[in-house]
């Protein structure tokens, strides 16, 4: 445990003498008791999952989503309180449709990892709001087409500023993790919540592409993947649900979507996820 | 004055990660009467033990239509509860006049799940002290979902809150795979052997403290499915139901086994 803040720690955005903020501190271990959630870039697409655990026998199987759509083809999972991650997915659509309002395109991934880092931040600032007790992770991807704007007039500059350069792609997959600081970094792989020790170590070992550009996980791989992360990183006592979506390009399974996995592809990602743990057991 | 340096409002978090005040809030829920809520493919009931303050008092109301086709069931502040029941009640009616449809239960309840987390998250507020059991009907069929101080919201099977609840919800797990296919009576009729073992000794079902409430998506005939409205019954409307499980053995099924008692589980506290 870090230590006690000593009268420092008891009102929000108040500085301790060696530069902390002790109420974002203990948001974030608000986050580490949550359920853990991943999130994997690979060329193709994004993949996001977490693992819900059943507080209760009485809930509805599989009726209490979990990773939610921002946008078209934005999606945000999370750990930690799950009320603040409503919210948090609440004003991330306001922003979405903010975005489509004033620009007439749909907000790239990294604009909205952004903006939501902002609104985050603005949460450390003042004694009168506490901090997300969450750690949020947005995919998205982000159309690579040859797309006119929304509600164009004209053609727009053919070069130069505000025009095109010939050669230059632009958009693909991408994935964000944002603290309860509002501190965020693009990543490859994320994870978050109890289980992310586990699931990093894991990630890593995954072929992402990486700052190399080497060749990649496919999205269908990736999904397999996420599924094996979530039952590595899960403690074998409780019982569990794993929620995955992903988002592909135009091309690719869900057509630039952000969507839910298909019923049987999870299925059968969770039963090599399973096999793989009784692999490990017997070892 | 207070336990712990942590405790005074809902913006400041305990070195755990814990926010007090809200976990407090949760602790009003369990000192109102219990209600329980079951949902199968045709219908969603609610039903509740109402309380009186004194002998000669009327009893305090706990089941609340809200539109056609949603009725809450509430346990904690009524007050609060008033504050949410109004909220909800404008809510489907906008959303009546715009769409010229009934709401669908998941978004009313998300929206007073949106409410309630903004009051655990600002200075000079509190979290409402009351919890509510929502069942409804839409096109999706049946549901039934819990709301918390916290402005958790779940959608369950089944489910209980209030006093002594857990003994309500311990039934309800042991019989969880009999409701999905359970006509609206045996619906109801489950609801209060649940309501049953939650019960004090020596109090039992009356025709006063018990309220039922019961909302359905009945398919007709020609396919299509009707909807049957929220409807509240209190009184001699009750008295058959009450009957109907009155002749179950001592303390109805499974008696006697309450895995840990509701009350008394004493939170843990920051030191």
């Amino acid at each position: 445990m870090t230590s006690i803040g000593t009268g420092y720690d008891l009102a929000n955005s108040i500085f301790s003498p060696d530069g902390r903020n002790f109420q974002v501190e203990y948001a974030v271990k608000a986050v580490e008791n949550g359920g853990t959630s991943i999130g994997i870039r690979c060329k193709d697409g994004v993949v996001l999952a977490v693992e819900k655990l059943v507080t209760s026998k009485l809930l509805k199987p599989s009726a209490n989503k979990r990773i939610a759509t921002v946008d078209r083809h934005l999606g945000v999972v999370y750990s930690g309180m799950i009320p603040d991650g409503r919210h948090f997915i609440d004003r991330a659509r306001d922003e979405a449709r903010a975005w489509r309002d004033t620009f007439k395109t749909p907000i790239s991934t990294a604009d909205l990892a952004s903006r939501m880092g902002g609104y985050m931040q603005a949460y450390t600032l003042y004694q009168s709001v506490r901090p997300f007790g969450i750690t949020a992770i947005v995919g998205g991807f982000d159309s690579t087409a040859e797309a006119t704007v929304d509600g164009e007039v004209g053609a727009g500059p053919s070069c130069g500023a505000g025009g095109k350069v010939a050669g230059k792609t632009h958009g693909g997959p991408f994935l964000y993790m944002i603290e309860p600081s509002g501190l965020y970094w693009g990543y490859y792989g994320a994870a978050t919540g109890k289980g992310r020790q586990a699931a990093k170590a894991e990630l890593e070992k995954l072929d992402l592409g990486g700052p190399a550009g080497g060749p990649a996980l496919t999205l269908e791989e990736a999904v397999k993947e996420a599924a094996r992360i979530i039952y590595v990183a899960h403690d074998d006592d409780k019982e569990f649900e794993l929620e995955m979506t992903w988002i592909s390009g135009l091309d690719g399974p869900t057509k630039g979507l952000h969507q839910e996995v298909p019923k049987a592809l999870r299925e059968e990602a969770e039963r090599l996820a399973k096999k793989a743990q009784e692999g490990k057991m017997e070892e | 004055m207070f336990r712990n340096n942590y405790d005074n409002d809902s913006v400041t978090f305990s070195p755990q990660g814990r926010i007090f005040q809200v976990e407090y809030a949760a602790e009003a829920v369990k000192q109102g009467s219990v209600v329980v809520g079951i949902a199968s493919k045709t219908h969603a009931v609610l039903v509740a033990i109402k309380r009186n303050a004194e002998e000669l008092s009327s009893y305090q109301k706990k089941l609340f239509p809200i539109d056609e086709h949603v009725g809450i069931a509430i346990a904690g502040l009524t007050s609060d509860a008033r504050v949410l029941s109004n909220f909800m009640k404008q809510q489907c009616l906008g959303h009546r006049l715009t769409y010229g449809r009934n709401m669908p239960v998941r978004t009313l309840v998300d929206m007073i799940g949106s409410k309630a987390q903004i009051n655990t998250q600002h200075y000079g507020k509190r979290p409402y002290g009351v919890g509510l059991l929502v069942a409804g009907v839409d096109e999706q069929g049946p549901h039934l979902f819990e709301f918390q101080p916290s402005g958790m919201t779940e959608e369950m099977v089944a489910f209980a809150i209030g006093a002594r609840s857990q003994m309500a919800r311990t039934y309800l797990e042991k019989n969880i795979d009999k409701f999905a296919d359970c006509g609206r009576e045996e619906l109801v009729r489950h609801g209060l052997r649940a309501l049953k073992e939650s019960l004090v000794q020596d109090r039992e079902l009356t025709v006063d403290n018990t309220s039922v409430g019961v909302a359905g998506a009945v398919k007709v005939d020609d396919g299509s499915t009707k909807v049957e409205p929220f409807q509240v019954y209190d009184q001699q409307d009750v008295a058959a139901w009450i009957e109907s499980v009155a002749d179950d053995k001592e303390g109805g099924a499974g008696a006697g086994e309450g895995e840990g008692e509701g009350e008394g589980e004493g939170m843990e506290v920051d030191s």
